[in-house]
């Protein structure tokens, strides 16, 4: 009888693939997993490796047990939840490494495999760049390897499995496509889930603190890209509208809850010519969108446009989303406002910062008009020692009063809270805008990338008779900030004097490439959803199919696709042609004047009639290698002329 | 309510006469609409059936819950590889069923036995095509052979055995050629019904007592007071036989307790009669004729079998011993079975 928990090496065959097949999908998780995690599993692979190698025994239920216990207990602590794909990638690792150390027969593979699988899902629900595919595919080849090494016979070599995995995902490979085309996408989630809650978001934020440490960030990450089907407009006019904040309280700033405004087309005059353009925004998980100042019309459903002309969806965008948007770069809003919105964007905080309310006082007083006021503080900011920095010292108490009076230096979000606080402070109406400003053209893809590093805060002013009006007071501390984005605003003057030198023509071009590829990739595969469906089955003549219909062309082109593969399989496993060399076989049989017995070979059979018929053995030697070569040789209808001819010698 | 007896003790007990009440249905279906099969049949595509495995319900389940998980994330990757699981899933059930498409089996032969032992019945199952047909295995209701692929063009002989207790024709009315190719998601089978039958001959009595001598033997014998050179050789001691021939000697040397034989010229004409044998009913009687004839068969004596429906004259060799132990096989039983 076996040892208890011992191992015969009876998985030797498979367990190296079952491992890499493992190692594989597991390894797309490996930088986000805690480092523990991976060790353990990759440890429990090389125990459970060498175990079988060396017939060892397995370690007994307990002390699995106990792994198992101080494992769970370790990702509860980690994480602290079990949902989202963090913690659920983190159970999956685990589940796979303790499952090896029980893992016996052949079959408790399965599950392994399984786990496998369940875990490439989880990296694509975590990332999905690029290489994903190639990684999804060369994953699915592996596993399947694997698959098919534990359920084949002993003798197959692995690399004949290897290539059966290959054929069959090869046929595989067309339905899968058939089916992502096809198969209807839904525009809201079931039920919404984060996905992954150990992620904090890397896009705007819905409040700003311009006195704490700075949260800025330089994030090359993409936070959308642009394609203009109309002119491009100039860098001055590229005011990607985000969010509006406009309470403060004295040292942060937030926004309001988000409500439909049902007299939009009544408060705002678009004037000018329109710019049409896409947007593929990155998943912000937060509601809001990002458009082009001003959008007139957008594409996306279940959307709204606020009181603070913000445009916003119903559901947080969780998913990259693409939509169009039509925007006019001139405009009037709001000539009139009402009395509450009138004092909700003068209120300021009863104490505090009282410097700066006095010299907005002073200012105003000095001032002709609220034009001639607005213009002086922005001279304030240019003429002074203001500087432009993303590394700005923290401010305290009273962060307005310490940043016009004591520090001086600051970025977007300093000089927007302070120029917002002293037109409140002065009687004008004033609110704070984040979004992005800028944006860069890659030549190669004529889209335009705008980053998380183009964040940027702004502000706008109530003026009578004018409506709302923005007043950018970054651009008057550095211009250039404006015109040319921001890495040119701190290149140009500190970066050069550190050694920066701007990146060289070839490394530009290679990130151009490399963006180019990313959008094609993000517009065509990520990007393909619910619109992009209905406009390629509108191409194909369907207008506006629903569910059903699509479902049912699905099912449609699927079944013919598989007609197809069930006539390919037939034609593998078809007898060779009705053939020539079975019937001159058969003229050979009849002149030897004996039958071959059921499934005896032709080698067989030339023994026996060596011996008995009166037919010499040569002629028959020269008839069963003919007629082997031209039925199981590589080229067998070459072999059929000196079948004939051996055949007809045999007397 | 009134306690009426439900006949099932519990729900896994009701399934499982339920799968035996269908299974034995279908399988009756599947003979009537197939016919009986010649002792070599190609499989057509319409009796190659196929079902999910269990690892199959599994992968279907995994597949569904990936799906729902695509379609409320909108995650166009993840669609990608849900498809693609679905489209292994597609592919591997044409592959399961045209791997035993168009494979000829035929039945390749069946020795006789003893009862008791397993008959070996021997099929082949010959790959006409191009292509390798993988992990094909036979099996019928008392087990399985082994698994092997076929290369193309190769033909290769299975067995399936089948365990006999009495004597006369044991018969395998079906067997079944499966495959789980290539991802055990699917199984594809089918059915033949070719009808095979082999001989059993009844099991060789353990103890028989020494064939009774024919009367030249006997007579030989008495005077065979010096009779070294009739000395045949050793056998086995059976209970009865006669003290006077144990080998004492070779039981001194090797602890093993053997009766010594005798032959002569005449003892070639021996007569196993089938009256004579002392025993009471027809088994056993059958059972010690089949021993004799394979003792005897064994040293190449001549014998004759005397039943009360036939005779054999004596004489010896392979056609000989077949045919008197199929005698004895079918002894009585003629009529009932042809």
């Amino acid at each position: 009888m076996a040892k208890r928990y011992g191992t015969d090496g009876s998985l030797l065959l498979t367990l190296p693939w079952t491992l890499a097949a493992l190692s594989v999908a597991l390894s797309a998780h490996v930088p986000f997993l805690p480092i523990w995690i991976s060790t353990a599993f990759f440890a429990c692979a090389a125990v459970r490796y060498v175990v079988e190698r060396r017939r060892m025994r397995l370690p007994s239920p307990w002390v699995r047990m106990v792994l198992a216990v101080i494992c769970f207990a370790g990702v509860w602590t980690t994480y602290g939840t079990i949902s989202g794909v963090g913690p659920g990638s983190a159970l999956l690792a685990i589940m796979a490494a303790l499952k090896l150390l029980e893992t016996r027969r052949r079959r408790d593979q399965f599950v392994l495999l399984f786990i496998a699988i369940f875990l490439v899902m989880a990296s694509l629900l975590r990332d999905q760049f690029l290489w994903s595919l190639p990684y999804l595919v060369a994953a699915m080849v592996l596993i399947m390897t694997a698959w098919l090494r534990m359920s084949a016979a002993d003798q197959v070599p692995a690399r004949r499995s290897f290539l059966t995995s290959g054929r069959l995902l090869a046929y595989a490979l067309p339905l899968a496509i058939a089916m992502w085309v096809f198969f209807p996408r839904l525009s809201a989630p079931f039920w919404s889930v984060p996905i992954d809650t150990s992620r904090g978001s890397t896009g705007l934020s819905d409040t700003m603190s311009p006195g704490d440490i700075s949260k800025l960030s330089m994030s090359d990450a993409v936070a959308f890209r642009v394609r203009f089907s109309s002119d491009v407009p100039p860098p001055r006019e590229r005011y990607w509208r985000g969010i509006v904040l406009n309470r403060f309280n004295g040292r942060e700033w937030f926004g309001g809850e988000p409500r439909s405004d049902p007299h939009v087309e009544n408060r705002i005059v678009y004037s000018g010519d329109p710019v049409d353009y896409e947007i593929t925004l990155e998943p912000t998980s937060q509601r809001w969108l990002l458009a082009l100042e001003l959008p007139f019309e957008t594409s996306i459903k279940q959307s709204f446009m606020t009181p603070e002309n913000l445009l916003i969806r119903m559901l947080p965008v969780d998913q990259r989303i693409a939509y169009r948007v039509t925007s006019y770069t001139e405009f009037r809003s709001d000539e009139e406002i009402s009395r509450l919105s009138r004092r909700w964007n003068l209120e300021l905080p009863d104490s505090g910062n009282r410097r700066t309310r006095e010299l907005a006082r002073t200012m105003r007083a000095e001032a002709e008009g609220e034009q001639d006021f607005i213009r002086a503080v922005l001279n304030r900011f240019n003429k002074e020692d203001y500087y432009y920095t993303l590394e700005p010292p923290p401010l305290g108490l009273n962060p307005v009063d310490q940043f016009l009076f004591d520090t001086q230096q600051g970025f977007c979000e300093h000089y927007a809270s302070a120029f917002v606080v002293m037109m409140r402070a002065a009687g004008i109406p004033a609110r704070v805008v984040v979004g992005y400003q800028g944006g860069e053209l890659n030549p190669l893809g004529g889209h335009m990338v705008v980053r998380q590093s183009d964040a940027h805060a702004w502000s706008e002013v109530w003026l009578e008779g004018e409506g709302w009006i923005r007043v950018d007071p970054t651009a008057a501390v550095a211009p250039e900030r404006v015109e040319f984005g921001i890495s040119e605003a701190l290149f140009s003057g500190i970066g050069q004097s550190w050694g920066f030198a701007a990146p060289s023509r070839l490394i530009y071009q290679l990130e151009m490439a490399i963006d180019l590829a990313n959008a094609t990739w993000d517009e065509w595969v990520l990007g393909y959803g619910p619109e992009a469906q209905q406009r390629l089955m509108r191409w194909l003549g369907m207008d506006n199919p629903g569910w059903r219909n699509m479902l049912l062309t699905l099912i449609g082109i699927v079944a013919a696709m598989v007609a197809l593969l069930s006539y390919l399989l037939y034609r593998r496993y078809k007898p060779p042609r009705r053939d020539r060399a079975a019937m001159l076989y058969r003229r050979f049989v009849r002149k030897t004047g004996m039958s071959p017995d059921t499934g005896e070979t032709p080698v067989a059979f030339a023994k026996r009639v060596t011996g008995h018929a009166r037919v010499s053995a040569q002629s028959v030697a020269n008839v069963t290698s003919a007629y082997l070569d031209a039925r199981y040789g590589p080229d067998g209808d070459a072999a059929l002329p000196r079948l004939k001819e051996a055949v007809a010698k045999v007397s | 309510m009134s306690s009426t007896t439900w006949p099932f003790r519990n729900p896994g007990q009701l399934l499982t006469t339920l799968a035996s009440f269908v299974s034995v249905r279908v399988r009756r279906w599947a003979r009537k609409r197939q016919g009986a099969d010649p002792k070599s049949t190609r499989l057509r595509p319409g009796r190659v059936y196929i079902l999910p495995t269990a690892v199959g319900f599994v992968f279907g389940i995994m597949t569904f819950a990936m799906l729902l998980g695509s379609m409320n994330y909108n995650n166009n990757l993840s669609f990608v590889l849900t498809f693609l699981l679905v489209g292994i899933g597609l592919v591997s059930m044409h592959q399961c069923q045209r791997t035993l498409v168009g494979l000829e089996l035929s039945f390749a032969g069946v020795e006789p036995v003893f009862a008791g032992q397993s008959v070996q019945f021997r099929i082949a199952a010959t790959n006409h095509s191009r292509n390798t047909r993988h992990a094909i295995r036979l099996y019928c209701e008392h087990g399985f052979s082994e698994v092997h692929d076929l290369a193309r063009g190769e033909s290769r002989v299975f067995f399936l055995q089948v365990p006999t207790d009495r004597r006369g024709w044991v018969r395998l009315e079906r067997f079944g050629v499966n495959t789980l190719f290539p991802f055990e998601l699917f199984r594809s089978w089918a059915w033949l019904h070719m009808d095979l039958k082999a001989l059993v001959y009844p099991r060789p009595a353990d103890q028989a007592p020494l064939p009774p001598p024919t009367q030249a033997a006997r007579g030989h014998r008495q005077h065979d007071a010096r009779g070294e050179e009739d000395f045949a050789g050793l056998r086995r001691y059976h209970e009865g036989d006669s003290p006077r021939h144990v080998a004492w000697k070779a039981y001194a040397r090797t602890g093993q307790l053997l009766a010594k034989q005798f032959a002569g010229a005449d003892t070639s004409s021996q007569w196993f009669d089938f009256r004579a044998v002392p025993a009471p009913d027809v088994e056993t009687r059958l059972s010690i004729l089949t021993r004799w004839i394979v003792d005897a068969d064994r040293r190449s004596e001549d014998y004759g079998l005397r039943l009360p429906s036939a005779e054999f004259p004596p004489t010896h060799g392979d056609k000989q011993r077949r045919q008197t132990l199929e005698a004895l096989a079918l002894f009585d039983l003629e009529q009932s079975d042809g």
